[in-house]
This record gives C-alpha cells, sequence and structure tokens, in this order.
C-alpha cells in the first residue's frame, strides 16, 4: 500500500508553501522597489512674502494674535509622472520653508502639500498660490532668522514595502529670503 | 507492547511536559524575538497596525506598520507613530513643522493626518502645542497592506479571540506533536 495523504494534509502543505512564497514576495519587492528609477522635473518661482501680525490665527495657539505670519505667493511647475512605478499608490509632495533662527538649529515647516493619486494628476501647475498652512516662527516674530530655502519634497508611498525617499528635487531651492517683520498697526 | 505502556506513551505525565515545554519555548522564543527587535529600533512597539483612517489614502485601518525609532533627529515630512504622555492610543501622522533647539538637542515637532483637515494640536494634552522627540514611538520605515485586518476583527468582536483561544486549546489537546 503507498501512502495516501488526507486532505487536511494537503491542505496543510498548500498553506505553508503559499505563506513562504508570499513572504519571499514581500522580501523582493521591498528591497527591489526604491530601486526603480524616476525622473522628476520642476521649476518653483517664488513671487512675494508678505508679514503679518494682530490676528487670532490659530485656534490652539494662546499666543496667535501677537505672532507674526507669513504669507508666500509662489508658483510651481513640476512633473512627476515618472515616479509612478507599479508599486506607487500615490505621491505626497510638498513645499518646506526652512532656516536658521538664533536659538534653534533647524527651522522646518510644510507650508503646502498635496497628494497626487495617479499619472494624470502627477503634472503639478500653480499659478500664484499662498501657503497650505500658516508660517510663524517658533519665536514671535520672525527676526533674527537667517539663510531661509523653499524646497520642493516628493515623497512616494509604495502599495507595499519599505518607505523610500526618491533623492529630494532641491533643485527646487529658490530665492533664499529673508522674511522681514512688518508691522501691521 | 504492553497496553499499560503503550497508554502511558500517549497520555503520559511525560508527554505532557514535554508538549508544555516544547509550547513554553516557543512562546519564550516569540518574545525575545519581539523584545529584540524593541532594543534594535528604539521603538517599544516596533510593530504596529493602523487604527483609524485619518493617514488615507495612505494608509487605511488594518495595515501593518513597521517602525524604526533610532537616536537621530526627526525630520518634516516623515511619517511618525507617536503616543502623547497621558493618552493611551498610539496615532500614525505625518510631521509638518520641525524646531530644533541648538543647545539642547530638543524638538519640538508638529504633526497632521493627510485626511485631516487641520493639524493634531487638538489631540494632544491640554495646553500642549508641540510634541516631544520622546513621545515618538517610530517612523515608519516599512508597511504590508491589510494584514492586519485580524487584530482589528478581534478588537471589534471580542467573542472572535475567545473563540480562536478555544479552538487552539482544543486543536493542540488533540495533535501527537
Amino acid at each position: 500500500m503507498t501512502q495516501m495523504y488526507n486532505f487536511l494534509q494537503r491542505l496543510s502543505g498548500v498553506t505553508s508553501f503559499a505563506m513562504t512564497t508570499l513572504m519571499a514576495l514581500v522580501v523582493v519587492i521591498s528591497l527591489t522597489t526604491p530601486l526603480i528609477p524616476s525622473d522628476p522635473t520642476q521649476t518653483l518661482t517664488l513671487h512675494s512674502v508678505h508679514t503679518t501680525t494682530g490676528r487670532k490665527m490659530d485656534a490652539y495657539d494662546v499666543d496667535s494674535k501677537n505672532a507674526e505670519y507669513a504669507r508666500l505667493t509662489f508658483d510651481l511647475d513640476a512633473d512627476l509622472t515618472s515616479m509612478f512605478n507599479w508599486n506607487t499608490k500615490l505621491l505626497y509632495a510638498f513645499i518646506t520653508v526652512d532656516y536658521l533662527s538664533d536659538d534653534f538649529s533647524t527651522n522646518t515647516a510644510v507650508i503646502w502639500d498635496r497628494l497626487v493619486r495617479n499619472k494624470k494628476q502627477a503634472k503639478l501647475k500653480l499659478r500664484k498660490h499662498h501657503n497650505k498652512y500658516l508660517l510663524r516662527n517658533f519665536a514671535k516674530t520672525f527676526e533674527g532668522i537667517s539663510d531661509a530655502n523653499m524646497t520642493l519634497h516628493v515623497n512616494p508611498v509604495p502599495y507595499l514595502g519599505i518607505m523610500y525617499d526618491t533623492p529630494l528635487d532641491s533643485i527646487g531651492v529658490v530665492i533664499p529670503r529673508a522674511v522681514k517683520s512688518v508691522e501691521k498697526s | 507492547m504492553d497496553f499499560m505502556a503503550q497508554a502511558n506513551k500517549r497520555f503520559g505525565v511525560r508527554t505532557l511536559l514535554v508538549q508544555g515545554l516544547t509550547l513554553l519555548n516557543v512562546l519564550t522564543s516569540a518574545f525575545m524575538i519581539w523584545k529584540g527587535l524593541s532594543l534594535f529600533t528604539n521603538s517599544e512597539s516596533p510593530v504596529v497596525v493602523v487604527l483609524s483612517g485619518s493617514m488615507e489614502p495612505a494608509y487605511h485601518r488594518g495595515d501593518i506598520l513597521f517602525l524604526h525609532n533610532g537616536y537621530s533627529p526627526i525630520d518634516v515630512g516623515e511619517v511618525v507613530v507617536y503616543k502623547v504622555k497621558d493618552k493611551p492610543i498610539p496615532i500614525v501622522h505625518r510631521v509638518l513643522k520641525v524646531h530644533t533647539e541648538t543647545e539642547t538637542g530638543k524638538q519640538y515637532l508638529l504633526t497632521k493626518g493627510d485626511n485631516n483637515p487641520i493639524d493634531d494640536r487638538g489631540l494632544y494634552s491640554r495646553g500642549q502645542l508641540w510634541i516631544d522627540r520622546s513621545e515618538i514611538i517610530g517612523r515608519v520605515k516599512g508597511f504590508v497592506p491589510y494584514a492586519g485586518m485580524g487584530t482589528i476583527w478581534m478588537n471589534d468582536y471580542p467573542q472572535l479571540k475567545t473563540g480562536l483561544l478555544a479552538t487552539l486549546c482544543v486543536l493542540s489537546l488533540f495533535s501527537n506533536e
């Protein structure tokens, strides 16, 4: 009599093989997705920066009324279509402003962001856009800050696997400008 | 073989003890791996399940996230899991603002969920405007979608949890290994 396998044994064999294959696939996908090349292009131009104070801009911020808030007007042209590969769920594009100040070695704030969900939305064209998020210094005013930069970053979120950063679109370093304090009386 | 000896072989004290020891072996190895991973990533919980929809469409309820905390400072745009001191629930959101003090290296962080219209200040403790580096459990380094749905179901339907435990106990009693 030859050895006959019953149903449970076959099921267990198939399941364990499936699990092993799945895990191997997850590892391979995670390791290879960041290696897929991409070629995004972008142009970021800053029109103006306007600072105001005296209004309560933020509901949770107690100092809001006395703090200075900066409003930037900018244009953005970007082509992110090449960043969409088979494992890209969406792209998180955001513009940051970073600067140095007296007591702080880094100050970075996201002033605008967008979720790009597919290739059709990947051609960004913003004209005379304002910052989506309030920009204020940790201190009450922008006095004493220096070396301000505005950069576009794009973070791809894969369907599965390791989170990675395609090298920043650091070409987007725009005219460093001093965000001076302009008191609104 | 003699009937009594055969019975002893199957259900005797020795067999039970060996089974118990094997089970303990498996449990403690799993525990060791978990704690070892926690040490390596400097995170109290290196694997978490997404519970809310505030990071959709990037992360959905039931996704499993792999975290790595490390010791380096956090940067803007990173997705982090943090737990505010007084609140028990960890939250997965993106870092919106970072201010790092030159002298102490202390970081002031502001977070926001992609799917939320406003930042997280309403979720922090009363009067807290920034979260600290120490409140960060880890940054999201990798994820597997939907793999954590089991945990969510078990949380939503506790009968499932007891049912599963009962089934496992029954199965282990009848197995020969």
